[in-house]
């Protein structure tokens, strides 16, 4: 049989494009990708994602051309398995990788227990503090028990230089995820959330926690955050702080929002000298921006964050044939771009209604009934 | 339909009165029940003993649990698809006198012949689907894969035949729908009582295969060439109240099953070349589970095609209006055929056609091909010659169209808004070749004349016209039968193709024939005409009578709401990165006026959205780094969010949680307009829930969710009546008690489940029906139960040419990740019966899901330490893997395998069962290797073994290896052995031998040693498979695909390989010779004296002692006589003195055992006293205790 292979066009969206490819068992031909940029081709982290699915799924095919602007993928039986190391390099942070990762892992044949090494925080893509806090919880309304599923933060390491590791484990779903109904979001009646810090003075822990409450406590006197400074080995190779706050609602929905500060690449050489570093963000505007995000995604409404609108729809979609319910804030162009890209694999389209009085969407679908094919049956 | 039989009001059984019944009745109520009304001994039924009644309860306990199945929700939604009845048998049992006789039961009408499906209504709930299984192994295979409900035909003259067997065996691995057998053929027995007997064993050995009490039907002979109207009925009633289960497999995928069937390939094709690849339409109502536009389908025995186009019809076989009556009219008792050549109207998209009888009509066209002998002489007129020239067209009028393009308004062509339309227009002017077109028209009634078959295809017609009235008449009361009259005598279009006449009906309203797909389009073009592109693109219902009601306003509202869905999807149309799906018609039609009606948040969500769409290569990050932050420190944007916190007004915030609040606020804005038409337009769907929850739907949430647990809770009632009502059916004896366990068991995890699921079901429902028809069909596909019309392009011309309606054709969704191909692991077994083992690598034809398909399996077991071992033959009584290369089915999908396809095969021609149990990409099948070497040089503890690899690269590969000899010394293969080393390589001097492999041993080993390696060899799986394409041939054809060695060799007369070496000989061994042990000198000198070795020479003679004869003297020898007489008088005493004690010890065994017996009767009766008194005094205690 010759493989029909579906055309794409860019880099946009590859993290969703290999997720969605893979589940629905389509193979992606993508072309152009960064073809009129000054360096073209596949950026090494998205070469690292591919290596990464290579190792958690059997039988896949990857191929790319010289210049890296064409790629040519083949989704394999996705395995999981008990020991995998990958090495996330430090051109994006482990978020990047956790992200489509969560997924996979709940369809594959065996449960995933990864090791992922490389930055644990950085402010383009979600730290694993939310991650741990906020992103393993949506799961929990598929049907996804919290029981194994566990993500252990063993070392952390900021921008430049990472040194972080992380130890994701995934259990899979028996068959499928199950659909929900998800529009109550409730009232914040607790914030919680945890600053680190590695290789700066353990203080900066308490001056982020200082300025974020001081904003907190006008709304909420129930708000408690975690310092974790981290020295020594399990503290990174480059310096770096900051701060991931969760709102928790009556009803059990979480809202995060986090952020962190550290040396940007260009200055990998001007640490190596100990010269006078460059100015960072100080610890007071981080806790207070840090606040300040979290209060306008709360404004927003819906039962997530923005930055978890894209899984969201993801995993309603997934579901079995059922109508899944959800209520989100405004939507963000990546949701909006995950929405789409669902469309295209999965063929399930969104119901999506705003409510002007609250000014929240309210999605509605039927699943595409994906069941995990990959398991093996006894 | 909950509500419907909820209504619906049974007649109360009334017990006879009078006659040889009611004596009966009554006779065998007193036999259990004594003379006032008491059982005789209530006693007798009671528990005696408490550990009885607990195993007891237990045993009721576990049959109970064995009972029960995981629940799975029925997806479907509104009225069923009909059943399929597949009425199976071996050839001449009476398989289409069985339809003719149920189509005439149910419909009153006589059927000619059967071919293909024939759809019934069968009562106020349901319609049937017959299906004649064809007589071959395929036809079986597919057929198994739609049945709802087979009646297996046996000839009761003949007994069972290996065609039942083998279909049940299929029925069996694609899910077991019902199965009831009917015996025929009873009227070729004589004698009574051996056609007694003969029921009775074919009853039991039916039974044995199904499963107890299953329904074995008899119908006792002919009567005027057709069953006993009675045993009909009854085989009839059992077919309709017959309950129907989910099944896994087709519960998940869709699948139709085709009855009627078309060619629409554009005849100038056709024209150019008849081997040309065709375009076809399949007819067929949705089963399963709910289609979407962009599925992928597998037409059986033909391959997989993606769908041209999807479309929903009206239903051409209605279930009545439900109205309160009992039973069916006449005028309701309808039935279509299509394939069978009944219902001469056919109903497309945008048309009507009519078949007419071959001779009523002139062909134009044989008239040019040998028009001598028709009309002889005759100069042919001049419209004669005009449509002859139509006929011969190269370019259809579209094309023509296309080439002349005439600018009127200055517009844009119009394009249909949908996008997964098929070209609607395409339909107008093609050659269709429908099935009763490609089989003939003959009705040769032989008793009948012309006349009256006339008058009976116009009540036909009219017949079909009232059920569209009907249909009709809720929406538009003003079409009366006049002018449907009108249609079929007026407007009539002769269409002349291949030599036949259609003549296509054009009707001025669009009600009657239009599916929806063309009433949008209709619209389309009207609106478009009056006001220049104001269409209304996404709402079908939107009809031309209805178009008043909508106010401007309602307007602008559905189009807020779906507008952020245009969004969202349409976009993609200008973005590059994706196929673009959208006409551009309604792109530039929601432009224009948009800026005037957009809502604010909606104009903020845009702003928002703007930048990035064109940009192909945005950063892939799914945070939103907000550009401007807020000073959430100022009071008043506090105040904005206050309420949001616990801290805050918590009524303000709980009415913001609640869902649909906000929708129901702008509805009471905007009026209820769209409720009134949504709700109209779902009576069609479901007729008893959409009004409900319309008018609910504005009452607050939680009234909303008590109103859902209600309905699940009363489909829950349901289910479980109808459940008990079967078992009740199943076995009345055990009634009373498998009623009451149910009951009790009641408040179990089962039961709650199954709320769960209802509920959810009725969410679904509730949530669906809410949205408009379009958005639904987009969001949730087509629903099952409705009519569907499938365009399917570039099919092979060999199905049609060889298309024969009595072999159904299946179509079956093809689920995600289904279409790729892999390696499959299943678990095999051979199938009992089938006479031979199966050899790996000989080809199997397997039926997995929809498919068929031919592959080369290899067979293997798994080890204890879990590898994977090849086999070469399956086991003779044992499962077995089977791992093979095809397209991937799910695990858990059952598998059948057959070899032989051919129909003459007097033996089972099912080989193997089995199941799929996952799917690997890398197949990992192994089978062992032995290397064997021998050595050529000996060191200490190193040797060189030589002959046990070929090249120094292999033993590159084997390093590490281990080894061992046949005496059991272990070693490892260490490295190739340098060429030097060898002598002989030395001696010889060019040829140096590659392949010495220095090996170390735990211990020296010997020349005469022969070294062993022992490993795993992967064993690849050849990556072959050929689908079954039998319908692209003659169905008399037997089809060939690959052919194993065996049957090679023995059509080549090639003889099988005989191997030398293979053969086994008798091993003959020789005595092996030890060269006697050697000390050397020096160490002998420094052994101990014990330990050295004794150089004596061996003696020649004996010893002396031993030569000697001793001699008694004359004294001596009496001694020694007397002695022995001595030992043998005392060996006598003794001998008789055991004999004598023996005889004593029986004795007083046995008296020792009476007296044993006599006090141990005296123990009991002292005991029972005992026990009398202590028992008497614990109830004294007892009722003192009660007492007190």
């Amino acid at each position: 049989m010759k493989t029909s292979y579906m055309k794409l066009r860019g880099s946009q969206y590859f993290r969703q494009r290999l997720l969605l490819s893979t589940l629905s068992s389509t193979p992606i031909l993508v072309e152009d990708i960064r073809s009129e940029f000054t360096s073209p081709g596949l950026r090494p982290y998205e070469v690292s994602l591919l290596r990464l699915l290579e190792k958690i799924s059997d039988d896949c095919t990857v191929e790319i051309n010289d210049t890296g602007t064409k790629l040519r993928y083949k989704p394999g039986v996705l395995i999981g398995g008990k020991s995998v190391v990958h090495d996330c390099g430090l051109s994006r942070s482990i978020g990047y990788f956790l992200e489509p990762l969560i997924v996979l892992g709940l369809f594959g044949k065996r449960a995933l227990c990864i090791r992922l090494k490389g930055i644990t925080n950085d402010s383009k893509d979600p730290s694993v503090d939310t991650f741990r806090t906020t992103t393993l919880h949506i799961l929990k309304h598929f049907g996804v028990s919290l029981d194994g599923l566990e993500l252990k933060i063993e070392s952390r390491g900021a921008a430049p230089l990472g040194g972080g590791e992380v130890v994701l484990v995934v259990p899979i779903v028996p068959s499928s995820l199950t659909a929900t109904t998800w529009i109550d979001e409730g009232m914040v009646k607790r914030i919680r959330g945890v600053t680190f810090s590695t290789r700066v003075s353990p203080q900066f822990g308490n001056r982020m926690v200082f300025a974020a409450r001081g904003v907190f406590n006008r709304l909420l006197p129930d708000v408690h955050i975690f310092t974790d400074h981290r020295s020594g080995q399990s503290g990174g190779r480059s310096p770096g702080y900051g701060i991931s706050v969760v709102a928790e609602t009556t009803t059990g929905c979480l809202i995060s929002a986090d952020m962190a500060v550290s040396h940007p690449k260009t200055e990998i050489d001007a640490l190596m000298n100990f010269e006078e570093k460059s100015e960072l963000m100080s610890p007071e505007d981080v806790g207070t921006q840090v606040a300040s995000i979290l209060l306008e995604e709360i404004e927003g409404g819906g039962v997530i964050d923005s930055s978890h609108q894209g899984l969201l729809f993801l995993l309603c979609a997934l579901c079995p044939p059922d109508v899944s319910k959800v209520r989100v804030g405004k939507l963000t162009p990546y949701s909006i771009g995950t929405l789409r890209n669902i469309r295209d694999f999965l063929g399930v389209k969104f119901v999506i209604k705003p409510e002007p009085t609250t000014n929240t969407v309210i999605l509605k679908c039927v699943g595409c009934g994906l069941k995990n094919m990959s398991r093996k049956f006894s | 339909m909950a509500t419907a039989a909820g209504e619906q009001h049974h007649k109360a059984h009334r017990a006879p009165q009078s006659g040889a019944s009611s004596k009966n009745s009554s006779s065998k109520k007193k036999q259990g029940t004594s003379s006032d009304g008491k059982q005789q001994n209530p006693k007798a039924f009671a528990f005696s003993s408490s550990v009885k009644a607990k195993r007891l309860q237990s045993r009721a306990v576990e049959k109970e649990q064995r009972r029960l199945h995981f629940p799975t929700i029925d997806h479907s939604i509104g009225e069923p698809a009909p059943y399929v009845v597949v009425v199976h048998g071996p050839p001449k049992v009476g398989k289409s006198l069985l339809i003719k006789c149920l189509v005439k039961h149910f419909t009153k009408q006589n059927l000619l012949e059967v071919r293909g499906p024939i759809t019934v209504v069968s009562g106020k709930q349901r319609r049937l689907q017959f299906v004649e299984c064809p007589n071959d192994i395929n036809g079986m295979i597919d057929t198994a894969k739609f049945a709802d409900l087979v009646l297996l035909l046996i000839d009761g003259s003949y007994g069972f035949e290996m065609e039942t067997f083998e279909f049940l065996n299929i029925l069996q691995v694609h899910g077991f729908p019902k199965v009831m057998g009917v015996l025929t053929h009873l009227d070729k027995f004589e004698d009574v009582k051996k056609l007694r007997k003969t029921k009775q064993r074919l009853k039991h050995r039916f039974w044995t295969e199904i499963k107890e009490g299953a329904k074995l039907f008899y119908l006792s002979g002919l009567i005027h060439g057709k069953y006993p109207k009675r045993e009909i009925h009854n085989l009839a009633r059992f077919i309709s109240v017959m309950k129907h289960h989910p099944l896994s497999w087709r519960a998940v995928h869709p699948y139709l099953l085709v009855d009627r069937f078309e060619d629409v390939t554009p005849s100038e094709r056709l024209h150019s070349n008849k081997k040309c690849d065709r375009n076809i339409i399949l007819y067929g109502y949705l089963r399963g589970c709910n289609m979407k536009r962009a599925a992928k389908v597998h037409i059986a025995g033909v391959g997989d095609f993606s769908l041209a186009g999807l479309t929903s019809l009206t239903d051409p076989c209605p279930l009545p209006s439900a109205a309160k009556k009992k039973g069916l009219r006449d005028k309701e008792k309808l039935f279509y055929a299509p394939m069978s050549g009944v219902g001469d109207l056919l109903y497309d998209k945008d048309a009507v056609y009519i078949d007419v009888n071959d001779h009523f009509v002139q062909y134009s066209k044989v008239d040019g091909e040998n028009g001598t002998s028709v009309r002889n002489g005759k100069e042919p007129d001049v419209g004669e010659s005009l449509v002859k020239i139509l006929q011969t067209t190269r370019y259809s009028i579209d094309e023509k169209l296309d080439k002349s393009f005439i600018d009127l308004f200055n517009v844009k062509p119009l394009n249909s808004s949908n996008d997964a339309n098929v070209s609607h227009d395409k339909t107008t002017v093609r050659g269709e070749i429908t099935s009763n077109n490609c089989y003939g028209q003959e009705h040769i009634d032989p008793i009948d004349g012309e006349s009256f078959k006339a008058s009976d295809k116009i009540e036909k017609m009219n017949m079909t016209d009232e059920i569209e009235l009907e249909d009709s008449d809720e929406e538009n009361d003003y079409h009366d039968e006049d002018d449907q009259q009108i249609l079929f005598n007026d407007d009539q279009e002769a269409e002349f193709h291949n030599g036949r006449m259609r003549r296509k009906a054009i009707s001025n309203f669009e009600d009657l024939e239009v599916s929806e797909e063309d009433e949008e389009d209709n619209q389309l073009t009207l609106s478009s005409e009056s006001s220049g592109g104001s269409g209304e693109d996404t709402d079908s219902e939107g009809g031309n009578d209805s178009k008043w009601k909508k106010s401007l306003i309602a307007r602008a509202r559905m189009r807020q709401n779906t507008n952020l869905m245009q969004l969202v999807y349409d976009q993609s149309s200008s973005n590059p990165a994706t196929t673009g799906r959208v006409t551009e018609g309604s792109n530039s039609e929601d432009s224009d006026d948009e800026e005037f009606f957009i809502p604010k948040n909606e104009w903020d969500k845009r702003i928002i959205q703007k930048p990035d769409y064109d940009d192909i290569n945005i950063e892939d990050c799914s945070k939103l780094v907000p550009s401007l932050l807020k000073d959430w420190s100022s009071e008043g944007l506090i105040s904005v969010i206050r309420d949001r916190f616990v801290t805050g007004d918590w009524s303000k915030a709980a009415r913001r949680g609640e869902v649909g609040d906000a929708e129901e606020d702008g509805e009471a804005l905007y009026g209820d307009f769209e409720d009134l038409e949504t709700g109209k337009v779902f009576k069609n769907q479901s007729v008893d829930d959409a009004k409900g929850d319309d008018v609910k739907e504005m009452e607050d949430p939680e009234a909303e969710e008590r109103r859902l647990k209600k309905l699940a809770l009363r489909a829950k009632f349901d289910a479980q009546y109808d459940e008990s009502e079967i078992s009740d059916e199943e076995d009345d004896q055990t009634k009373g008690k498998k009623f009451a366990s149910g009951s009790a068991n009641a408040s179990g995890y089962f039961d709650k489940l199954k709320e769960e699921m209802e509920l959810r079901k009725q969410t679904n429902i509730s949530e669906l029906n809410q949205l408009d028809e379009a958005t639904r069909v987009e969001v949730e596909g087509f629903r099952t139960g409705t009519y569907m019309r499938l365009e399917v392009h570039n099919v092979p011309f060999e199905l049609v040419e060889h298309f024969d309606p009595h072999h159904p054709i299946l179509v079956g969704g093809i689920g995600i990740g289904e279409d790729n191909v892999g390696y499959m692991q299943a678990r095999l077994k051979r199938h009992r019966w089938h006479k031979k083992v199966l050899k790996t690598r000989d080809p199997i034809i397997v039926s997995i899901g929809w498919r068929r398909y031919q592959t080369i399996p290899i067979y293997g077991v798994e080890d204890q330490n879990g590898r994977h071992r090849m086999l070469k033959y399956t086991p003779e009584h044992m499962h077995c893997f089977a791992m093979f290369w095809g397209p991937l089915a799910p695990p858990s999908a059952g598998i059948i395998a057959v070899q032989n396809l051919s129909n003459n095969q007097a033996a089972f021609r099912v080989t193997a069962t089995g199941v799929v149990l996952e799917f690997n990409h890398a197949a990992r099948m192994v089978k062992k290797i032995k290397l064997v070497g021998y050595p050529c040089k000996i060191f200490k503890k190193t040797a060189l073994i030589k002959d046990m690899f070929t090249s120094d690269l292999e033993i590159a590969r084997f390093e590490g290896a281990a080894v061992r000899t046949v005496s059991g010394i272990r070693g490892q293969v260490k490295k190739a052995a340098k060429a030097e080393i060898g002598n002989r390589s030395k001696a010889s001097g060019a040829n140096i031998k590659e392949g010495i492999a220095r090996c170390t041993f735990e211990d020296r080993i010997l020349m005469s040693d022969i070294v062993f390696l022992r490993a795993w060899t992967r064993v690849d799986i050849p990556q072959f498979f050929n689908p079954v394409t039998t319908s692209l041939q003659p169905r008399d054809q037997q089809w060939n695909g690959m052919k194993s060695v065996a049957e090679l060799r023995r059509e080549n007369n090639i003889p099988i390989p005989y191997d030398k070496d293979s053969a086994y000989k008798p091993i003959e061994r020789l005595p092996r010779k030890f060269n006697p042990l050697v000390i050397p000198q020096k160490l002998q000198a420094d052994l101990p004296f014990a330990s050295k070795p004794k150089n004596k020479l061996a003696q020649k003679r004996p010893l002396l002692e031993k030569r000697r004869a001793v001699v008694m003297e004359p004294h001596e020898r009496k001694v020694h006589a007397i002695v022995q007489h001595l030992k043998l008088i005392k060996n006598e005493k003794m001998r008789k003195r055991q004999l004598k004690e023996q005889v004593k010890k029986k004795e007083y065994e046995a008296m020792k055992a009476k007296t044993e017996q006599v006090s141990k009767k005296r123990n009991r009766e002292e005991r029972r006293d005992r026990y009398r008194v202590q028992e008497k005094q614990k109830r004294r205690t007892k009722r003192r205790v009660g007492e007190a």
